[in-house]
């Protein structure tokens, strides 16, 4: 009896494509699965394909000129995208933020905390079935972008600080407006949790699923929500402190297990925090001007700076080196959601795919932060 | 009239326990420990890099890889610099470690320190070309498997692209 | 035996309670869609959109002094200033102001480097056309705003 050459029959691995088109990959994201019947083996992460160039296109624009590039990585939260570089760029110049400007930044940060963890809900719970939170939490959504476009003039694609300052003073209802979105929130908050928190459809898909513990989170490079959920508290607002955030109180969310379900708690409770340091700062609001004194033509002296603030999918950083010109030398941009994608095969070991749609809704990613 | 701009980075130098101690376990192999901004940093050599990671994470307690990058000074003899950003939970600090390599040098992969750093060190091997000898998977991450060119290089720009990619993959002729 | 959890898991109470919150939300009053284009919506003042040249209300010549300080700051470089210097008083005359749509961003910086109040983003956000050469406007259609047709039905 010859020996047949094995076939593809024999094997029990399945190489099976979840294509880089797919409603629950959060955009373009290919995701390359072995699977042994339902359970994955392993994954391999193709991305790259909302890939722009955006850190070459850098080494071609002036400083102010770059700030607008800057929404289009995270660009669910643009404002936090636009504080991270600006402030980066201050601290080249060495240039003074005013304090009505850092609060206002804060104020409007945390707004869009809430309206990138909002969107998070929303697609996470559309992912694992739930259809309804999704249409609620983009309500919501539309009352934090409204104020934004009274404020900055678009919804999405901000362009929200200029390096110094802000680009121009809140207008005249801007208090009332943060205030009275707040008051109306957080009952929607504890709607949410209603229609989720308690759900046992809810609880039973997502807890064990996707844990990652500290150590695990560390390795990993993992910030954000998701080490929060493992256990540690820690935020950059706290240990490393921005834009005044030193003077707000607020907790730091943590869980125990690193599960779904826990980064979800840590997330749900984070846009409580976000409401509360939002009242703090329209209660002590200063006055003052609005922007610092920085030069026309900006010309950061030779030389680098590395600033990292927590932004909603965890630590976003900006590396920028100068040469002394207009234009910056390199600008690297520390992506927490493509650091963070790193840790799927970690997660995904073991589990099954529907499994895998929930892990990769709870890592938070947006593509175009992990491609740039 | 204003000044004339220093022409070099202005850093100041920066000494404590932590350097004393790199500098009796490292010696010549740390060429520099400065501070800019208030950011400190120091310069090693790329064969000391791994075993340094791996001290600073063991013993000072730099437990996390914040981000690996590379820059592009081509009028340099040592023309890529490697910059690893760490970052100390415990002590709440950041640090970074940097180091120079030539053009075709290939720095050892810090993968078995960090595993974090297997896709920062595929991201810096795509955009720049730096390979990183024993990484596990060292293949392109952001631009297609078969681009030639390394985009992120400071003598890479649209003019000489892969048009050759663009014509066959896309049909068009890429325009300027 | 913890009776509370059993009633609560066989009569699927934490279900029954996630679909109150869906039927509270069917009630009419709660509806916020907008029915566009029906209902036009409110664009707030400070919006970005569709770029405009401003006239001189009183004398109706532009306000623009071809400075090109718009061109100079756009990220995309997509703005064409083209001027003739004027014999009598020796200023800048712009003869010609091209705007490439398709590239731009939005972003607002040519507005905000305008010193002469010329360059605006208006409120027009709905600015398809029907080729590509229709998203490059002109001096004429810059200064004419856009205004594009409605159909009622």
């Amino acid at each position: 009896m010859t020996q047949t050459a094995e076939t593809y029959l024999d094997k029990t691995e399945l190489v099976l494509n979840m294509g880089p088109q797919h409603p629950s990959t959060h955009g373009v994201l290919r995701v390359i699965l072995k699977l042994d019947g339902e359970t994955v083996n392993g994954t391999d992460c193709v991305i790259g394909y909302l890939h722009r160039g955006i850190e070459k296109l850098a080494e071609a624009r002036t400083y102010p000129g770059f700030a607008p590039y800057v929404d289009r990585l995270d660009y669910i939260a643009a404002v936090s995208n636009s504080m991270a570089y600006c402030l980066t760029v201050e601290k080249l110049i060495g240039a003074e933020v005013p304090a009505r400007a850092q609060a206002v930044r804060v104020i409007l940060t945390e707004l869009n905390r809430i309206a990138s963890h909002l969107l998070w809900l929303g697609t996470h719970a559309l992912d694992i079935g739930a259809i309804t939170p999704l249409f609620l939490t983009m309500r919501e959504r539309e009352f934090v972008l409204d104020i934004y476009e009274r404020y900055f003039g678009a919804r999405l694609t901000t362009h929200a600080f200029r390096i110094g300052g802000l680009p121009r003073d809140i207008y005249d209802g801007f208090q009332k407006d943060v205030l009275d979105f707040c008051d109306y929130f957080i009952p929607k908050v504890d709607e949410y949790a209603q229609l989720l928190t308690g759900n046992r459809i809810w609880v039973d898909r997502l807890t064990g699923v996707g844990v990652l513990n500290v150590a695990d989170c560390k390795a990993y490079g993992v910030t954000g929500p998701m080490i929060r959920a493992a256990g540690l508290a820690w935020d950059l607002r706290k240990a490393l402190p921005y834009s005044g955030y030193e003077q707000y109180d607020f907790n730091i969310p943590t869980c125990e297990n690193g599960d779904t379900f826990d980064r979800y708690i840590v997330r749900m409770e984070e846009m409580r925090e976000s409401v509360k340091i939002c009242r703090q700062a329209v209660a002590n609001l200063p006055d003052g001007p609005v922007m610092g004194k920085v030069a026309r033509v900006l010309k950061p002296p030779i030389g680098e700076a590395y600033v990292g603030i927590e932004a909603p999918k965890g630590e976003l950083g900006f590396y920028i080196v100068s040469d002394g010109t207009t234009n910056p030398y390199r600008v690297r941009v520390r992506p927490p959601s493509f650091i963070n994608l790193q840790a799927l095969d970690k997660m995904s070991k073991g589990a099954l795919v529907a499994d895998l749609v929930a892990i990769i809704g709870t890592l938070d990613i947006v593509l175009g932060e992990v491609d740039r | 009239m204003n000044p004339k701009p220093p022409a070099t980075m202005q850093t100041t130098p920066w000494e404590s326990e932590l350097t004393s101690r790199l500098t009796e376990r490292y010696g010549q192999a740390i060429s520099e420990f400065s501070a800019y901004l208030g950011q400190n940093f120091l310069i090693a050599e790329p064969d000391a890099v791994p075993d340094l990671l791996e001290f600073l994470r063991d013993e000072e307690e730099f437990d996390m890889l914040t981000d690996l990058t590379a820059v592009h000074f081509p009028k340099r003899e040592e023309q890529f610099e490697i910059v690893y950003i760490l970052y100390s939970f415990s002590q709440n600090v950041r640090l970074r470690v940097k180091t120079r390599i030539k053009e075709g040098q290939k720095p050892q992969t810090v993968v078995p320190v960090h595993p974090t750093a297997n896709w920062m060190e595929r991201e810096v091997y795509d955009m720049f070309g730096i390979e990183f000898a024993g990484h596990p998977d060292l293949r392109r991450i952001l631009m297609p498997d078969d681009w030639t060119g390394h985009p992120m290089r400071r003598d890479s720009a649209l003019s000489n692209m892969d048009e050759r990619w663009v014509q066959e993959n896309l049909g068009i002729e890429s325009g300027h | 035996m913890n009776w509370n959890k059993l009633i609560r898991t066989v009569f699927l109470v934490d279900l029954f309670q996630g679909l109150a919150v869906t039927f509270r939300n069917q009630n009419p009053k709660n509806i916020v869609t907008e029915q566009y284009p029906a209902q036009r919506p409110t664009i707030a003042p400070q919006f970005r959109g569709a770029p405009v040249l401003n006239m001189n209300p009183e004398t109706g010549e532009t306000l623009c002094n071809a400075c090109g300080l718009c061109a100079l700051s756009c990220p995309e470089k997509l703005i064409v200033v083209k001027s003739e210097r004027d014999e009598a008083t020796k200023k800048k005359v712009l003869t010609e102001f091209t705007f490439d749509t398709s590239r731009c961003m939005f972003c607002g910086i040519c507005e905000e480097a305008c010193q002469s109040d010329a360059i605006e983003l208006s409120k027009a956000f709905e600015m398809a056309s029907y080729s590509r050469d229709g998203q490059v406007w002109d001096r004429k259609k810059l200064e004419d705003g856009h205004h594009p047709p409605q159909f009622k039905a």
